[in-house]
């Protein structure tokens, strides 16, 4: 029971702002200006990724298959309510497969201030136990998948410098460095970043050496609500081989989730009501 | 006649995996040539998507488009299990300290606006040669109103800060279940009870009431012996009282910080206290074990200091020997309990607990020490996409001269199988201290797991 919770406990910083534009992402559709610079882009990139609507709901599953071909399974709905558009955010993961990890609860309450840990509280049905999570490094692995946690919370773009290095058609190429590099695992990553929809396609990672290690992208974009949002991604480790593939399912936004629901007595007490369909 | 035994419970078991297999829930993985990258964004897209195709077939739907009934909804686990004792126990004449096989099974009724939870396991203890089970949930939870919920009937029930370590818990713990090597899950023993929970602004506050104490399943003498003062063995169960407890938390969050306040009314949760059998002539015949009525206050906080999670709290004991007249019962007590946890490094997380209890009103002739402090340091490492855990819990009692130190090894195979091993092992230098007593307990176990 507690290994899970020993998987969540990993964790520091930085954002793949795909998963959590999966999860609930949604995006503004905010028409591209040819005065854009590298900072507004990616700006309206973590808007767009991770600040969709207020509140949000979805049912997500991810295969996590490794170097050796051998798959796992994850289950989970994620309720989600932004405290202020670029700020804060609360979160509520209920587990439902595989059997060992059902009826888990995660919570979290992110903090975007820089500097600032995230909260977090798992809830472990077995013993009753809502435990509290030390502040870890957000760059090992959520629940055993390659997705890392801060691919999850977000990476805050204060943590890193970007620069515009390409445009396409249809996309902006940033550079972006880490501002402490000791922080983290890689010295820079490459993220695409869609100009109508200002979702990050890709994100590419490169170590020290310049060989890419990591590489995280999105599959299947959807409108929902008129939210364009990120249903299909993936993480692919490129050094110890194996991948996850996530996708996400029965979203909604603006359901009007209200403050309380982000409290313990959800971990203890499912809320029924906003997790059925 | 032991390896009857093992045999027994092993045919049991592959007998349950084999009745089990055919209800399996999770998706059956097809073989796929899926390479870790490709050169080709689009062809990746396409890898990607087969092997999403083939490995969930078209069953992304069918957990929830289409419900199972509550009949095809249960999940759950076999398991057998097996431990040894590192030495012999001159008072147990059974090296095993552990052989079972184990079913347990879980499923949730949904109702409107509220759940029937049941959760049972039922095994054959090759140990003491026979049938167990227990319920360790039968319970019904709902919201009653806007503020409240209510869960009625057998649970689990925990609270408090400490890891192993209880101040303001006193629902019901397993002991032998922990000292034997079973899961975690297994150190709460399941009580019946009501518990109303009450959501507001600034507070929560949860009051439980069980109409019959549960006591800790205590270290007996069935499978692991204790230091007795007198001789003799006895079944101590008959001494358990059946008068109701209850216990209140009120919780208040502010900011980062979690305080909480707790109050216990009930007794003694395993048998500390004795008392005197008198003849007919008032004559001294002997003693028998004793639930002194016990009423506990205490306080906790919680709150992320310096690079990780501080937690600390305290608890006033109150039994019924407050003046400590009675050499017999426990006198009043003071807990402190102080605790730090950090990640170390990444994938590995450290945390260090101090346990200090005061017994107040000692008298002269007593022979339990004022002052007991214990020390706990634990070490938990995540590895190969965690997949791998350790767990590595020492207990040391530097007033004692005594501890306990527990090494746990997890490994989950696959989505349905996962081995565990693991070592208790027990030291001191005085047979009656409270880890010393259990020095021929030390033992090694290991397991394999079935989820289905």
């Amino acid at each position: 029971m507690l290994d899970v919770y020993k998987g969540l406990k990993v964790t520091t910083k930085l954002t793949s702002a795909l998963f959590m534009t999966a999860m609930l992402g949604m995006s503004s559709q905010v028409i591209a200006n040819e005065a854009e610079t590298a900072q507004s882009i990616i700006k309206k990139a973590e808007l767009a990724a991770y600040y969709a609507g207020n509140d949000g709901k979805s049912q997500a599953r991810m295969l996590i298959v490794d170097s050796q071909d051998r798959k796992q399974m994850r289950q989970f709905t994620i309720l989600k309510k932004d405290v202020k558009d670029g700020g804060d955010q609360k979160m509520l993961v209920f587990f439902s497969r595989p059997t060992d990890v059902s009826g888990m609860v995660f919570r979290v309450e992110k903090h975007n201030g820089q500097g600032q840990e995230d909260d977090r509280w798992l809830y472990l049905p077995g013993l009753d136990l809502v435990k509290r999570i030390s502040a870890g490094d957000k760059r090992t692995s959520f629940v055993g998948s390659h997705f890392f946690y801060e691919d999850v919370s977000g990476r805050a773009t204060s943590e890193d410098t970007f620069e515009l290095v390409e445009q396409t058609d249809s996309a902006y190429i940033l550079s972006a460095k880490p501002k402490d590099p000791s922080s983290v695992e890689f010295s820079r990553y490459r993220v695409s970043i869609d100009k109508k929809t200002f979702l990050p396609m890709e994100i590419r990672f490169f170590d020290a050496k310049d060989n890419e290690t990591r590489r995280v992208e999105s599959l299947e974009v959807e409108t929902v609500q008129g939210f364009p949002t990120v249903t299909k991604s993936k993480v692919t480790d490129l050094v110890g081989g194996g991948y996850t593939l996530m996708e996400f399912r029965g979203i909604e936004y603006n359901l009007g989730l209200p403050d309380d629901l982000f409290t313990e007595r959800s971990l203890r007490t499912p809320p029924l009501e906003w997790l059925r369909k | 006649m032991k390896l009857n035994r093992m045999v027994t419970s092993s045919a049991l078991l592959v007998g349950l995996i084999t009745l089990l297999s055919p209800l399996t829930v999770m998706p059956s993985y097809a073989a796929d040539s899926q390479t870790k990258s490709s050169q080709s964004n689009n062809k990746d897209k396409k890898d990607s998507e087969s092997v999403w195709d083939e490995s969930m077939g078209d069953s992304w739907g069918d957990e929830w488009d289409e419900p199972k009934s509550f009949w095809q909804s249960f999940t759950g686990f076999a398991e057998l299990s097996y431990g040894q004792r590192l030495q012999t126990d001159p008072l147990i004449n059974d090296k095993q300290t552990l052989n079972e096989a184990r079913l347990q099974v879980k499923n949730q009724w949904l109702l409107d606006s509220s759940t029937v939870n049941i959760r049972a396991h039922g095994f054959y203890d090759g140990v003491q040669s026979q049938w167990r089970g227990q319920i360790r949930e039968l319970n019904w939870q709902g919201k009653v109103s806007d503020n409240w919920d209510l869960k009625v009937g057998q649970q689990v029930l925990t609270w408090g800060t400490g890891d192993y370590v209880f101040v303001n818990d006193l629902f019901a713990k397993d002991w032998q279940s922990f000292f034997a090597g079973r899961d975690d899950e297994y150190l709460k023993a399941p009580q019946l009870g009501i518990k109303a929970s009450g959501y507001f602004d600034k507070f929560s506050v949860d009051l439980v009431y069980s109409p019959s104490f549960t006591a800790d399943t205590y270290i007996d003498g069935s499978v692991f012996s204790y230091y007795n003062y007198q001789p003799g063995a006895m079944d101590v169960g008959q001494f358990e009282p059946s008068s109701p407890e209850s216990a209140i938390r009120i919780k208040i969050n502010q900011d980062q910080t979690e305080y909480a306040f707790y109050g216990y009314s009930g007794f003694e949760k395993s048998p500390l206290s004795a008392r005197v059998i008198q003849g007919q002539e008032g004559q001294l015949n002997g003693f028998v074990p004793y639930f002194a009525p016990l009423n506990v206050i205490g306080a906790s906080v919680r709150m992320p200091a310096a690079v990780g999670l501080f937690n600390a709290e305290v608890g006033h004991y109150n039994t019924s020997d407050s003046d400590g007249q009675n050499p017999l019962v426990s006198n009043d007590q003071w807990k402190v309990l102080v605790g730090y946890e950090q990640e170390l490094m990444p994938n590995v997380t450290g945390s260090l607990q101090w346990l200090y209890e005061y017994i107040l009103d000692r008298e002269v002739g007593e022979s339990n020490q004022q002052h007991r402090s214990t020390v706990t340091a634990q070490v938990r490492v995540t590895a190969i996409q965690n997949k791998l855990n350790v767990q590595f819990f020492n207990f040391y009692s530097p007033s004692d001269k005594d501890g306990y130190a527990r090494v746990r090894v997890n490994y989950k195979i696959t989505d349905t199988w996962q081995v565990s091993g693991g070592l208790n092992h027990f030291w001191g230098d005085q047979p009656d201290s409270f880890f010393g007593q259990f020095e021929d307990a030390s033992n090694a176990f290991v397991s394999a797991r079935f989820y289905f």
